[in-house]
């Protein structure tokens, strides 16, 4: 009896470690490409998010170890492009930079844009681009 | 030895004594629990005293300073014992593993299983200083913890992954557990969040611990943890760890 139990289990075991196999080796593929990208430039893609609400696009980004005056943040109709030192004495020491390309989910007025950094965190909002005709409901 | 098949918690010092209290930091939330056990652990100089293993687990080794570790660790001294894990648990050990877990301390007559973690909150940027929310195993506890000062209830909600996982099995098991979350960054990792929870559970287990250090290498602790949280939002994105922002369905 124990025996059966333990060989269903073992089959059940190697089935999910296949399908783990799988899911990981896509996401590895995704970790690797970046981690290759960022040794060849040196760059560090920070952790970001992107929310987008009514009549807004919110950006935020986390960039340890930066400062306000050291953050370039250009903002196109559709992206936000950061870029900032990076002081922290890991990875690969002095003169690495926080470099971050965002493609915005839908397009904004760059003219609206705020941005913002406290403890480390950055954030942009900026308002939604609105070009339409206003309809009269009947 | 644990019961549940393929999961092995292994002492390699046996831990003795009794009222025993398990905090437990797996990664999650803002990485509020995996910082908050591994800072108590070093600040207590707490001893590696044992391992748990899943079949499975990635096939890896941590190693640190020359020195060979395992991925989920067990820690030691005097009342507290500590467990942590260099790797967010993969969704489907979850249940096996929160029932291996209870089970032991079940066996070892744990007074308290304590897990921390953290309350996703997106206006985060805006809030100097994290709120503690509390829940106990049975009202009782959640009473004690309450009476702590500086900590609210949380009244409704989903909790889920491994900590929701582990208090359901404390619950079924009639051992007394809780969770301690503190208000944090989604999938930043939160050292200043991890900071309030420490301050909590300082006062909570009777033992002085300064944050200071914690709060003063806050940045650098956040560069250093992104690998982990990359790996661990992914790995949340399989638990429905989402619900967290909604409430349960009430009819009436």
């Amino acid at each position: 009896m124990e025996e059966w139990r333990r060989s269903i289990w073992r089959r059940i075991l190697d089935e999910f470690r296949r399908i783990e196999a799988e899911m990981s080796r896509m996401e590895d593929e995704f970790f690797r490409l970046m981690r290759e990208a960022e040794e060849r430039s040196g760059c560090i893609m920070p952790l970001y998010n992107v929310y987008e609400s009514g009549d807004e696009v919110r950006l935020t980004a986390d960039l340890p170890g930066s400062s306000k005056d050291e953050i370039g943040l250009i903002a196109g109709e559709d992206y936000f492009r950061i870029e900032a030192p990076c002081r922290s004495p890991l990875r690969g020491g002095e003169g690495r930079r926080y470099v971050l390309h965002v493609r915005l989910p839908a397009k904004i007025d760059p003219r609206t844009v705020r941005a913002r950094y406290k403890e480390g965190v950055l954030e942009v909002v900026a308002k939604k681009k609105i070009v339409g005709y206003k309809i009269r409901i009947d | 030895m644990s019961q549940v098949e393929g999961i092995s918690i292994v002492e390699v010092e046996p831990i003795q004594g009794g009222d025993l209290i398990f905090i437990e930091g797996f990664p999650d939330v803002g990485l509020v629990g995996a910082i908050a056990a591994s800072y108590i652990v070093d600040r207590l100089e707490m001893r590696e005293v044992g391992y748990i293993d899943a079949e499975l687990l990635p096939p890896l080794i941590s190693v640190r300073n020359e020195q060979i570790k395992e991925l989920i660790r067990i820690y030691h001294r005097d009342k507290v014992v500590a467990i942590i894990s260099d790797v967010p648990i993969p969704p489907y050990i979850i249940k096996p593993l929160s029932q291996s877990i209870v089970d032991w301390i079940k066996r070892k007559d744990g007074k308290l299983l304590i897990s921390i973690s953290g309350i996703p909150e997106p206006n985060r940027l805006d809030i100097e200083k994290p709120e503690i929310y509390v829940l106990g195993s049975r009202p009782e506890i959640t009473e004690m913890l309450i009476k702590l000062n500086g900590a609210n209830r949380f009244k409704d909600g989903f909790i889920a992954g491994i900590k929701g996982m582990l208090l359901r099995e404390a619950v079924r098991a009639g051992l007394d557990a809780a969770i301690i979350l503190a208000q944090a960054h989604y999938n930043y990792p939160d050292p200043g969040a991890a900071g309030q929870v420490v301050s909590y559970l300082s006062r909570l287990l009777g033992i002085e611990i300064d944050v200071k250090p914690l709060l003063e290498s806050a940045e650098e602790l956040r560069l250093k943890l992104r690998d982990l949280m990359m790996r661990t939002d992914q790995v949340m994105r399989g638990i429905q760890k989402s619900k967290e922002l909604e409430l349960p369905p009430v009819y009436l």
